[in-house]
């Protein structure tokens, strides 16, 4: 039982990470049917911008973690612009070779400035180590922490998406573009932002994160597959989805590392992407896709 | 009168000129030579799959792992002789590279890109953690190459047995996509409902692209066992794969010579670098990146505004008729956008 527990709070936390850098790619999905290669690159940067604010320079981790989600914005606009808006009239590939350019890029620049081979940077914790009891299940101060920060971030993005007006713009472009463009919405602009706030979505995470794991510039490719492994889950287009996509994926990867082998965390979402797109591609929330002609 | 220099004399200077690089390089540019053979080995697979068969799929570099662990362990495990082992290194490539096509057949775009690259990672780990077989994360020595009839030593031995290799691969890719099947894949990328509705078979053709370019891959990673006389999961990670998706990139999609110039420019490219991990990535990908945005069809367009340069079933390039034969009908028919209908029983004539 106290094994199950600590692997439920575990999973659970992991999860609420995942879900948040789905939430970017499904966004960034949704609005222009691309898949943003650097997305858990740009998580990294964000973590490594945050550590350089609040370690480095002695800043308090709350504006720390403000100026690393603006600095998301800011990066995920710049990619956008970089690596979309200029192929967003040719094929998919090409924008998925740009985005995978930028991604190694970003990483390149990571290990130059912060780390080199192998480094580990540890963030200090914000709460103290020693586990509290939650009706019979230990749970560390730091993973409440977390959780309830993810949360509170998704709340955040969900009424940022349903009652601002640049929210609204996104789900009209995201729904039909064409219509959007009708009605004098600039779907340009609105793929900007698009990709600017999952960008700050996933920034939130990686400053949320960095206490509890390490920063190291090859995280990204990997916090990138798992999360989209939670978007496919959730079937890519929808953001509940995206958000239950994730809980499941840090529960498995969390149950599957602990009661079968500790081996099996690592390859679980990876095993997870490939069932689900050969079994269930559409995933467990997507609609039903027609295929165009 | 046409200038008599297209990319058949261009391979074959090419190739006349890695002949004799034995003779005057020293021992490291002997060795930049050979890697420089088996990434255009990869390359060429990469780009029939990528270039022409317009597949999105990111397991390349796990197929070239595949390829180098199959070939070493049956040296190492079973105790082949090398000769034996790496067609057999060769061949498991290309079975996996074929077993993974029909997940792949229900999948395309951003699902067949994501489903392979899961597939790459899956492999990674295995080749990590599948201890008792692979030995881990640690790698393991190879023997030498030993071709004991033949007077040769194993740098140059492993050298012109590449050399080789690489050249009947070029000519099979060649010949491959001025054939049916070539054909096949240019219609499958352009449209497959529209290939389908040609006749062409979907999953028997997909299935092939992927096992010719395992095939591919597998070669390469067959040839490099010896090369480097040790093996580690380390040479076959993603940024593996960044690195043969910049060659296609870089040197051309969808074009033999292109693949050729590609893998020579980024393996000097690399070498150049090779003491600078970040360098090494912010440079390949922000050329992969500039070459998506500024020359997305590679250094080979530059090549194809020579007169007389040509190349068949050279894609990506619809003005490529209009260039070939400014002699011929061709010439006319192109100018009022009959060029693919025309230019074909053109060429037939002019042979």
């Amino acid at each position: 039982m106290m094994m199950f527990g600590y692997l439920l709070a575990s999973g659970i936390t992991t999860g609420a990470l995942y879900a948040l850098v789905a939430l970017g790619i499904t966004v960034v999905y949704k609005a222009t049917r691309a898949v943003n290669f650097a997305h858990g690159d740009l998580f990294m940067i964000c973590g490594f911008i945050a550590y350089t604010f609040h370690v480095m320079w002695g800043m308090p981790y709350v504006l720390s973690l403000v100026l690393a989600v603006a600095a998301g914005f800011v990066i995920g606009a710049l990619a956008e612009r970089i690596a979309f808006r200029p192929l967003m009239e040719q094929s998919l590939v090409s924008v998925l070779l740009a985005t995978i350019g930028l991604s190694f890029v970003l990483k390149g620049i990571a290990r130059g400035i912060w780390g080199g081979k192998g480094d580990f940077i540890p963030f200090p914790p914000l709460a103290s180590p020693t586990p509290i009891s939650l009706g019979g299940i230990l749970v560390m101060p730091q993973q409440l922490i977390v959780l309830a920060g993810a949360i509170a971030v998704m709340l955040l993005f969900a009424a940022f998406f349903k009652f601002t007006r640049l929210g609204k713009m996104m789900q009209a472009t995201a729904d039909n573009q064409k219509a959007a463009k009708l009605v004098g919405i600039r779907t340009g602009r609105v793929y900007m932002y698009t990709f600017a706030v999952g960008t700050s979505v996933a920034g939130a995470a990686a400053v949320l994160m960095a206490p509890i794991t390490l920063l190291y510039p090859d995280i990204g490719f990997v916090l990138f597959i798992k999360s989209f492994a939670a978007a496919v889950l959730g079937g890519l287009t929808s953001i509940p989805g995206a958000v239950v996509g994730g809980f499941l994926i840090g529960l498995i990867e969390a149950f599957s590392g602990g009661y079968i082998s500790t081996n099996l965390q690592d390859v679980s979402s990876y095993i997870v992407i490939m069932l689900v797109l050969i079994f269930l591609p559409q995933g467990l929330f997507g609609g039903r896709s027609l295929r165009k002609v | 009168m046409r200038l008599a220099f297209g990319s058949r004399q261009f391979l074959a200077l090419l190739f006349l000129g890695l002949a004799i690089i034995p003779w005057v390089a020293n021992p490291y540019i002997l060795y930049v030579a050979n890697l420089a053979l088996l990434y255009i080995i990869l390359a060429l697979g990469l780009n029939l799959l990528v270039g022409y068969a317009g597949q999105f799929a990111l397991a390349n570099a796990a197929m070239f792992g595949i390829g180098a662990y199959g070939t070493g362990l049956l040296e190492v495990r079973l105790g082949l002789p090398y000769l034996l082992a790496a067609p057999g290194g060769a061949l498991l490539a290309m079975l996996i590279g074929t077993a993974i096509t029909f997940p792949a057949l229900r999948l395309s775009g951003i699902y067949l890109a994501l489903s392979t690259l899961a597939f790459a990672m899956f492999s990674q780990w295995v080749l990590l953690h599948w201890y008792s077989v692979t030995y881990g994360g640690g790698g393991f020595r190879v023997p030498n190459l030993d071709l004991s009839p033949l007077p040769i030593g194993p740098d140059l031995g492993i050298y012109y047995l590449s050399w080789v290799v690489t050249l009947v691969l070029v000519v099979l890719a060649w010949s491959l996509v001025r054939s049916r099947i070539g054909r096949a894949f240019v219609a499958i990328r352009d449209g497959e409902i529209a290939a389908q509705s040609l006749g062409i078979d979907l999953l028997r053709y997909k299935a092939l692209a992927f096992a010719l370019s395992g095939f591919y891959a597998g070669v390469a990673g067959a040839l490099y066992t010896p090369l480097l006389g040790y093996i580690s999961p380390e040479g076959f990670d993603l940024f593996q794969m960044i690195i043969q998706k910049s060659m296609i990139v870089v040197g051309g999609m969808g074009s033999i010579v292109g693949s050729v110039i590609g893998a020579t420019v980024m393996v000097a490219l690399l070498e150049l670098l090779r003491e600078f991990k970040s360098t090494q990535e912010i440079v390949f990908g922000s050329i992969l990146i500039a070459f998506v945005l500024f020359r997305p069809r590679g250094i080979v367009t530059l090549l194809r505004r020579l007169p007389g340069w040509e190349e068949p079933l050279s894609s990506f390039d619809r003005r490529r008729y209009v260039v070939s034969g400014p002699a011929s009908p061709a010439a006319a028919a192109a100018a009022t956008g009959l060029a693919r209908a025309a230019a074909e029983p053109a060429r037939g004539e002019g042979r």
